[in-house]
């Protein structure tokens, strides 16, 4: 099978149709499984014929034994009376028959014989069947996927471009990643931010931490100059001129 | 207990499992239906199922044929890799005259169990998305 779709390949390699292996395969496959079948029926068939000639000879062979052993009888009676004469012509009676039954014997071990054999075939032939279907199947699925797979190849980037189905994921897969890294660095440094503040807010409202901005902390800071006092009670007048300089000039 | 799955049996239990929260999974139609899965954890990959008779098969394109640099040295990696790579097998398929087509596959039997399918769907995809990071230096 397998050498017969190699020879299949080499000639459909010089064709431009690949998709002809396909139909070859299941060509040299459907042949198969019929001579197969053809085959198992024929062993199906010698079998019923073996068995029913076995049986006709296992029936005519009950009544000869049976014969043998009242031939034998009389043989014995006809000798404790001295009939010799009789005797002789019953025991060739009896020999005859008897070599009939070893015959029939010998027929029955050979009839036995080749229904094992044909038994054995006709397993063979059913189990070769299954495999062949196996095949078949294996094909056809192939065939699917050939399909499935132009029918992509036609819908997402027209027929001419060269599918790179996996490469193409990959890439995405990567700028997922790369996106996914910024969207976690970004992440982590408004966590940073943040846990920075809350961590600033809890020990100021704890007390341990002067907010530098807050207007206590200025008014502490003025304090804490007093030889700055006088000037800053100037201030707003001095502002206010200021802001009268623009409005004279003008 | 075992089911004989057919395509659209399939759809339907797949649809109705838990890989439909990690994946988008149509059914295309035609004479011979095929399943098709777009998985979002792999970059969209689009994996393909195909029922036939006794024989599920799961399928993934990596690249065409015209794209590998050198087909020698990637078809005798291939062959070397597939022993090694459990559940999935590089292939060759024809997608139209004169463009062939390297694929990942697997196979499995119809009857196998649901759970048996998604994994062969998972573990193909990460043997797809690990071919194609292995292999990148070898296409053009």
């Amino acid at each position: 099978m397998w050498s017969k779709i190699f020879t299949m390949f080499r000639g459909a390699a010089h064709q431009a149709g690949e998709a002809v292996i396909d139909a070859n395969a299941l060509r040299i496959l459907d042949q198969e499984i019929r001579d197969a079948s053809t085959a198992l029926r024929k062993s199906r068939d010698d079998l019923t014929t073996m068995m029913a000639q076995r049986k006709l000879t296992f029936d005519k062979l009950g009544p000869k034994q049976r014969k043998i052993a009242e031939y034998g009888g009389y043989i014995e009676q006809l000798l404790s009376k001295g009939d010799e004469a009789l005797a002789l012509e019953v025991a060739q009676k009896l020999s005859e028959l008897e070599g009939d039954a070893a015959q029939d014997e010998q027929l029955l071990g050979q009839y036995d014989a080749n229904i094992d054999s044909l038994k054995k075939s006709i397993i063979q032939a059913e189990s070769s069947i299954g495999r062949l279907k196996q095949q078949v199947d294996a094909v056809k699925a192939t065939e699917n996927v050939q399909r499935a797979q132009a029918a992509i190849a036609s819908r997402h980037s027209g027929s001419n471009t060269a599918l790179r189905t996996a490469t193409d994921s990959l890439e995405r897969i990567k700028q997922k990643q790369a996106e996914r890294s910024a969207k976690f660095d970004a992440a982590k440094q408004i966590e940073n931010l943040g846990g920075d503040q809350d961590l600033k807010s809890r020990l100021a409202s704890a007390g341990l931490l002067e907010d530098s901005s807050s207007a206590s902390a200025v008014l502490a800071r003025f304090k804490a100059r007093p030889a700055l006092a006088a000037p800053t009670q100037d201030a707003p007048r001095q502002l206010g001129s200021e802001a009268s300089t623009p409005g004279t000039s003008a | 207990m075992s089911v004989q799955w057919n395509t659209a049996s399939l759809h339907a239990a797949l649809l109705a499992s838990e890989l439909n929260a990690e994946a988008k999974i149509d059914l295309i139609d035609s004479l011979d239906p095929s399943i098709d899965i777009r998985l979002t954890d792999f970059g969209d990959l689009p994996v393909q199922i195909t029922v036939s008779g006794e024989q599920i098969m799961v399928s993934s394109a990596l690249w065409e044929a015209s794209q590998v640099k050198d087909r020698a040295r990637f078809n005798e990696q291939a062959l070397m890799l597939n022993p090694i790579n459990a559940l999935s097998n590089i292939g060759l398929i024809a997608l139209a005259p004169g463009r062939d087509l390297y694929i990942m596959f697997g196979e499995l039997s119809a009857s196998s169990d649901l759970s048996h399918v998604i994994e062969e769907v998972r573990v193909l995809a990460d043997n797809t998305i690990e071919a194609a990071e292995a292999f990148a230096e070898q296409l053009i």
